[in-house]
């Protein structure tokens, strides 16, 4: 089956330029028997090779399929432990967060799909080719399957005198699959009827949108759940030991059918917004709303804090009021337009106090909430940028108030961050499976980013001193493999920290992957940097903007948007890097799969249909953004320039 | 060298003007090679110079080192009573005050042609939104092309790019101009609206220094020419003077060349 | 109204230094400089102390001390000291980061290859590897291959595909095994002269050949003078027993020099390199105007370069004066270790093979010392990563040879060539030039991602060096070490990429 979804996956991508608004000038397609002719059987060489390739791919295929509805698969394993899996130890008590957070990936995925997605959608030639093609893949795999095997009355595999297995025979396993036989023959006749029915010009004109499509298969998907009951999944509280029970499909579809709805209702949302006056201002928000989702999901949905709200009132309301109200007045007099130097050198009086104040927390001077020093050096760094960034009056309300806002995330999120969960988590890892695997890849991404541009800026600077630095931190990383850096992380950093300050495992493997990925994003920044002409530096120098000015406001928007496509490259090299965290201890997806569920009474040993599982769970995920990429590629034109 | 004094031939009337830019022997070196030999000039008020000579003769270096795009080793260099020195604050001061188009326009290809012009004058001279796009919207009538403020850079022509970047330049309300081959990448039936534009300017009463091949615009709009060859001043004058009764052999040679 | 002299007056009155450009600018980075070094000289001092204590002395004492650890597969089992477990280590991750390069070049040419096919069927089965492995991460994929391999049946005292020459099972892949033995560094002395001899003969025979025209096999007499002089060799070597004589008193030599002598000598170096920079990079500078275009960056430039010196010299007198008799010691004991090879008793083979065994000490069969023995763990990373860089490199050839413009192509079949001789003497030779620092790259991550085996608990350096640093207590050296000897590798890999990329650039000229 997986190699056909393969082939048709494949063919899609070769054509896809399909998309484009713009009608390609098509090649006449060559009638089957000359297309047969030209790419299969050119030459006798590539006949051979032909036949050759043919031969093995089916016994490759044959294999493939005969382990998969082998009789000695336990595909019940990965099936009843889906949750464990997904979630790894969140009780399931508390599962309506779960759902949340599901519902609020919906909301925010549908309205960005409505809000920007400018598909054109797939024709529908390509859509009856898929048809055909799916459908022929179904009939191969019902011919190439081995017979199943004969089974007694309790379900036990019969077997003969010499303990072989008694399959039935080919004829008999033909018939037991006459369902699917059915299944693949409606598929390749809807194609060919549509395709006769539809004619050569509309064949090609007429356009699936690609959001039907999606949301289509989906809900089909769903739908599914309705039907067929998929799984067994119940657990025993505080054990990882798999009961079996009610079943996956019944107790999550409604839910999934509801988290349909959402996605579906906010991506007409969303299209509906595109096409008002507000598009641009949703579109800021939407984007920093998926900047803040990843905390919000894991400390507020997720922990639940049970906020000290008398702390809150005394300490920590006070705090952020002193900095959003102090800060913002030095900060309104700092973007004074006619400051000059004297902003500068206030700038820099202030980063000396910031500094001062870290080396106090250090070495213990006075106490003082860490989050305040934190604060402090943030307005220290805004407040030296600030003199490039003033302005008139209404400018410098809207920085006053960027300021404030900042300040009320970070605090409201250092608050919750530091308040107990309510919600009772058996393992000692809060989080695991493909929770924790696509939490490390967010968190890591949006830590790695801000340092591996400002690495990269270093490494193209003109100031030898920075040059150099960046250049070893970079290189240095570069040429040690990532594990090597997790372990540092999670065994060793603890020993550099001063007394009385304790980093969470977890925080310090997210640092791991964070100062690695840097590193590797910095090359892929410096790789934009580069591709800027020099007429663009010299026209902003000659306009008479400052360097901070000219970095923010020239080089670097055009820069990242010409490494976007090596930046999700990135992307995906971080989610596959995640799996790492199997060897440092934490409990993703992949120690899930090869050691936990083996480890259960009723799956003892268990691990290759598991490891099955989660490579494919791990192959939909990167195959979807990696084609995503290749979309953006092309329509950024990057690859023509 | 008989023209390194250059304020010889000034008429009376330019005489009492301020001095704009002045540039008191500077030299200029690129490793071995001496790309400035003691360059000296003063250009007055509301004057328009055309700096003139072969390819490689350092007029593109001089005039990039008015505004610090290239730094020089050694002399003086003076715009509007600014030294331009190590200060920061006289480097900013100048900057800001000298306008500079170049050869390859070098617009902001991702932004929109308004916010190309609106840009420094909103972060460097910190006008409101609404003031600057008014004052680009008005540079925009005046060099030709007021339809096209919404569109990116890359979807105009050449010569409506340049204008663009005169039109940006002048958004700073500069006291001083600096061309550096405005027309030497335009399409020959481009070059025309750009020359009128500059011409406008020049009568506006700009103080501009113009490098450029285009011997048209010399004779028609110059107060003087100055003729560079091998990084010095060789010849400075009139344009009548220029082209009609040149003193120095080189001008001759050059201009037997390419007229 | 501003007047020219009074301006020239002004000409040299510097700006306070906060307004300088250049002042600020390096300012700026003189502080920021600062901050890091302070920031991580404080970490490290807070290490210090927390190490001292927990009772955790950060010394490297550990690598002469046994390691109370076996090392599950390599150059020897049973290492009794830490130092030597961790060089089984990383032979282990060398050998595994060889053999995996070599293996993923070949899959990932024949990969890139069929991805160019104009077979419709071939070209589809390339882009579905490329498509399943890429999008995979590594680590599950070295996982699924560990947990397939380990289902094989156990080790059995008559079994394996051939009995008695190749074994498989779940105990791993067991072969014949061929080895260096007693006379293999007399032997290599012999094969010295050989090649001396064989580049003559070469260099001879092409200029017989530029001069008359005939053909005089130039490459086939070397190769033949090559194999000559091996064959003899493996008989006569024993003569060249005397050499460790020579090497002994090269050690006795070494040890005599006086610790301070070489203190001296390293310190010059550090100065001489220095004012040899220094006056390059003036000599660069000059003009014929003389000084006046030094710019203040490169005073500073010049000032650091002096610095940089200073700091070496600091470093070899005062800081670590051990470093010159570490010097002295080690490469004395390098000369002896060498000259131990040759001499006495050392009159056999210097090649020798055996065939694998199977034994059966207890209840339990496994393979022999005998043969060449690769474990689950071995094989389970090999074809993990080869198969994983494969396909990276599959891409990376497909894109190189892509890149070349069509006009090549028919360029070539214009002057007449065939497919394959296009393909050959036009396409390949500028696709590889393309292909190379990419696939260099792709090297790179190949050697680092054998770290991986600490997974499946194969023993390469990671792994060895987690048992040993969990054992003492010390990650903090052991990562140390870990740092050391991957830049090494990576500088090695970039330095042999580039020579071929290098020598490439001037053939193609």
């Amino acid at each position: 089956m997986s190699e056909e979804s393969g082939v048709a996956l494949e063919s899609a991508t070769e054509d896809d330029i399909d998309d484009q608004p713009m009608l390609k000038p098509e090649e006449p397609s060559l009638p089957p028997g000359e297309w047969v002719q030209k790419n299969l059987f050119s030459s006798v060489f590539n006949s051979v090779l032909t036949i050759l390739t043919i031969v093995v791919m089916a016994f490759a295929v044959r294999g493939l399929l005969n382990y998969i509805f082998s009789e000695e698969r336990v595909w019940s394993a990965p099936a009843t432990n889906a949750r464990l899996i997904l979630t790894f130890a969140y009780p399931e008590s508390q599962y309506a967060r779960v759902w949340v957070t599901v519902g609020l990936l919906a909301v925010l995925a549908g309205t960005s799909i409505g809000l920007w997605a400018q598909w054109a959608g797939v024709s529908a030639k390509k859509l009856c080719f898929w048809s055909m093609n799916l459908g022929s893949g179904i009939l191969l795999a019902i011919v190439l399957t081995q017979p199943g095997v004969h089974r007694d009355a309790a379900g036990e595999v019969l077997r003969d005198a010499d303990s072989a297995v008694l399959r039935k025979s080919f004829a008999t396993a033909m018939s037991d699959r006459l369902v699917w036989w059915i299944v693949g023959l409606a598929f390749i006749g809807a194609g060919l009827l549509a395709w006769n029915w539809l004619g050569e010009m509309r064949r090609r004109t007429i356009r699936v949108p690609s959001s039907a499509l999606i949301f289509g298969s989906l809900g089909l998907i769903i739908l599914s759940l309705w039907i067929v009951n998929y799984g067994h999944y119940a657990f025993s509280d505080g054990e990882f030991i798999a009961i079996s029970g009610r079943t996956v499909a019944s107790t999550t579809k409604q839910p999934w059918t509801v988290m349909w709805l959402i996605l579906v209702g906010s991506f007409f949302l969303g299209r509906r917004i595109s096409q008002s006056q507000r598009a641009v201002s949703v579109k800021g928000l939407m984007n920093l709303a998926w900047l803040l989702s990843p905390f919000i999901i894991y400390w507020v949905i997720l922990r639940d804090p049970s906020i000290d709200y008398s702390h809150v009132w005394t300490t920590d309301l006070p705090i952020f009021l002193a900095f959003a109200i102090g800060g913002g007045a030095i900060l309104w007099l700092l973007s004074y337009p006619g400051i000059g130097e004297a902003g500068r050198l206030a700038g820099v009086g202030l980063v000396v106090v910031a500094i001062f104040q870290f080396a106090a927390a250090f070495t213990g001077w006075y106490p003082m909430l860490q989050k305040a020093r934190i604060s402090f050096v943030v307005l220290a760094l805004v407040g030296l940028a600030a003199s490039n960034f003033s302005g008139e009056r209404s400018q410098r309300v809207r920085f006053v108030g960027v300021w404030v806002v900042l300040m009320a995330l970070l605090h409201y999120f250092a608050t919750v961050m530091n308040s107990p969960a309510t919600v009772d988590v058996v393992s000692e890892n809060f989080t695991g499976g493909l929770t924790v695997t696509l939490f490390v890849t967010a968190l890591t991404l949006m830590i790695s980013f801000p340092l591996g541009v400002v690495l990269a800026l270093g490494r193209t600077s003109s100031l030898p001193i920075f040059r150099i630095m960046s250049t070893a931190y970079i290189e240095s990383i570069r040429g040690v493999p990532l594990i090597t850096i997790l372990f540092f992380f999670s065994n060793i950093l603890p020993l550099f920290l001063p007394d009385g300050m304790d980093i969470a495992e977890f925080a310090a493997i997210i640092l791991g992957y964070s100062l690695f990925s840097a590193a590797y994003l910095a090359e892929n920044v410096r790789g934009g940097l580069q591709a800027i002409r020099r007429g663009q530096y010299e026209a902003a120098d000659a306009l008479g903007l400052t360097s901070p000015q000219r970095t923010s406001f020239i080089v670097l928007p055009q820069a990242l948007r010409i490494s976007i496509p090596p930046l999700v490259g990135q992307v995906i090299g971080t989610f596959k890097e995640t799996s790492l965290i199997a060897i440092i201890g934490g409990f993703d997806l992949l120690r899930i799969g090869n050691q936990v569920i083996p480890a259960q009474t009723q799956f003892l040993g268990i691990k290759r249909e598991n490891l099955l599982i989660v490579a494919a769970m791990y192959w939909l995920i990167t195959f979807a953004i990696s084609k995503y990429s290749m979309r953006l590629e092309r329509r950024l034109g990057v690859g023509e320039r | 060298m008989s023209f390194s004094d250059a304020h010889s031939p000034i008429s009376d009337d330019l005489a009492s003007r301020r001095d704009m830019i002045v540039c008191d022997n500077v030299n200029k070196w690129y490793g071995d090679f001496q790309a400035l030999k003691d360059v000296s000039a003063t250009i007055k008020e509301q004057e328009v110079v055309v700096v003139l000579g072969p390819s490689g003769s350092g007029k593109s270096t001089w005039i990039r080192c008015i505004n610090r795009l290239e730094v020089h080793q050694k002399g003086m260099i003076a715009v509007d009573g600014v030294e331009l020195s190590n200060d920061l604050r006289n480097i900013e001061k100048i900057r800001s005050e000298v306008g500079m188009v170049f050869q390859q326009f070098n617009l902001f290809p991702h932004l929109t042609v308004i916010d190309n012009i609106t840009l420094a004058p909103r972060w460097v001279r910190k006008l409101p939104k609404s003031d600057a796009d008014a004052r680009a919207r008005a540079l925009l009538d005046r060099v030709g092309i007021p339809e096209q403020a919404d569109k990116y850079p890359g979807q105009l022509s050449g010569g409506q790019q340049q204008r663009v970047a005169i039109a940006r330049a002048l958004a700073m309300e500069p006291n001083v101009m600096l061309f550096d081959e405005p027309t030497s990448a335009l399409d020959p039936e481009m070059i025309k609206e750009v020359l009128d534009v500059m011409k406008g300017l020049a009568e506006s009463g700009m103080t501009m220094m113009v490098v450029t091949h285009e011997m048209g615009f010399a004779r028609e709009v110059a107060d003087r020419i100055i003729f560079m060859e091998e990084g010095e001043i060789v010849e400075v004058g009139t344009p009548e003077h220029f082209f009609t009764d040149p003193t120095e052999d080189r001008t001759k040679l050059f201009l037997s060349q390419i007229l | 109204m501003t007047n020219p002299t009074t301006l020239a007056d002004r000409a040299h009155e510097k700006p306070p230094f906060y307004r300088d450009a250049t002042i600020v600018k390096w300012i700026i980075q003189v502080a920021v400089l600062a901050l890091v070094l302070f920031s991580l000289f404080f970490l490290a001092s807070e290490a210090g102390d927390n190490l001292r204590a927990s009772n955790v002395p950060t010394d490297f004492n550990f690598l002469d001390v046994d390691p109370g650890i076996k090392v599950s597969e390599g150059i020897d089992t049973d290492p009794d000291t830490g130092g030597r477990a961790l060089w089984v280590g990383m032979v282990n991750t060398i050998r595994m980061s060889i053999a995996g390069i070599a293996a993923a070049t070949v899959l990932g040419v024949i990969i890139g290859l069929a991805r160019l096919s104009s077979n419709w069927t071939v070209n589809k089965v390339g882009s579905i590897y490329i498509e399943t492995i890429r999008n995979v991460p590594l680590l599950v994929q070295i996982y699924i291959w560990a947990a397939v391999l380990a289902s094989l049946s156990s080790v059995n005292l008559d079994q394996g595909p051939i009995h008695g020459w190749v074994h498989l099972s779940n105990k791993g892949l067991s072969l014949p095994r061929v080895f260096i033995s007693d006379g293999f560094y007399q032997w290599l002395v012999v094969m010295i002269f050989g090649a001396l001899v064989a580049r003559w003969v070469h260099k001879r025979q092409t200029a017989i050949h530029d001069a008359t025209g005939h053909d005089t096999y130039p490459i086939g007499s070397g190769g033949g003078v090559l194999v000559v002089f091996a064959a003899i060799g493996w008989f006569v070597h024993p003569v060249f027993g005397f050499v460790g004589g020579w090497l002994d008193q090269v050690a006795e030599l070494i040890d005599g020099t006086p610790e301070f002598g070489l203190q001296l000598v390293l310190s010059a170096l550090f100065v001489g390199a220095a004012v040899l920079w220094i006056r390059s990079f003036l000599n660069q500078r000059r003009t014929p105007a003389g000084p006046a275009q030094l710019s203040d960056d490169d005073w500073f430039r010049m000032i650091f370069a002096g610095i940089g010196a200073g700091i070496g010299v600091f470093v070899v007198l005062i800081m670590w004066p051990g470093l010159s008799s570490w010097m002295i010691n080690s490469s004395r004991d390098l000369f002896e270790v060498l000259g131990a090879k040759f001499g006495d008793g050392r009159d056999g083979a210097p090649f020798d093979a055996m065939r694998p065994n199977v034994v059966k000490p207890g209840n339990f069969a496994n393979y022999g010392p005998n043969g060449l023995n690769l474990t689950i763990g071995f094989a389970a990373v090999f074809f993990g990563v080869v198969l994983y860089t494969a396909a990276f490199i599959g891409e990376i050839v497909r894109g190189g040879i892509l890149a070349i413009p069509k006009g090549q192509t028919e360029a070539a079949a214009a002057v007449g060539l065939r497919r394959s001789t296009q393909l050959r003497m036009v396409i390949l030779p500028q696709a590889i030039r393309i292909i190379l620092p990419p696939v260099g790259n792709q090297y790179l991550n190949l050697a680092k991602n054998t770290s991986l085996a600490i997974a499946v608990g194969y023993s390469d350096l990671v792994q060895v060096g987690q048992t040993i640093g969990n054992q003492t207590g010390k990650p903090l050296p052991v990562f140390a070490i870990w740092m050391l000897f991957y830049l090494a590798v990576s500088l090695t890999i970039s330095v042999v990429v580039n020579f071929f990329n290098v020598r490439l650039k001037i053939v193609e000229r």
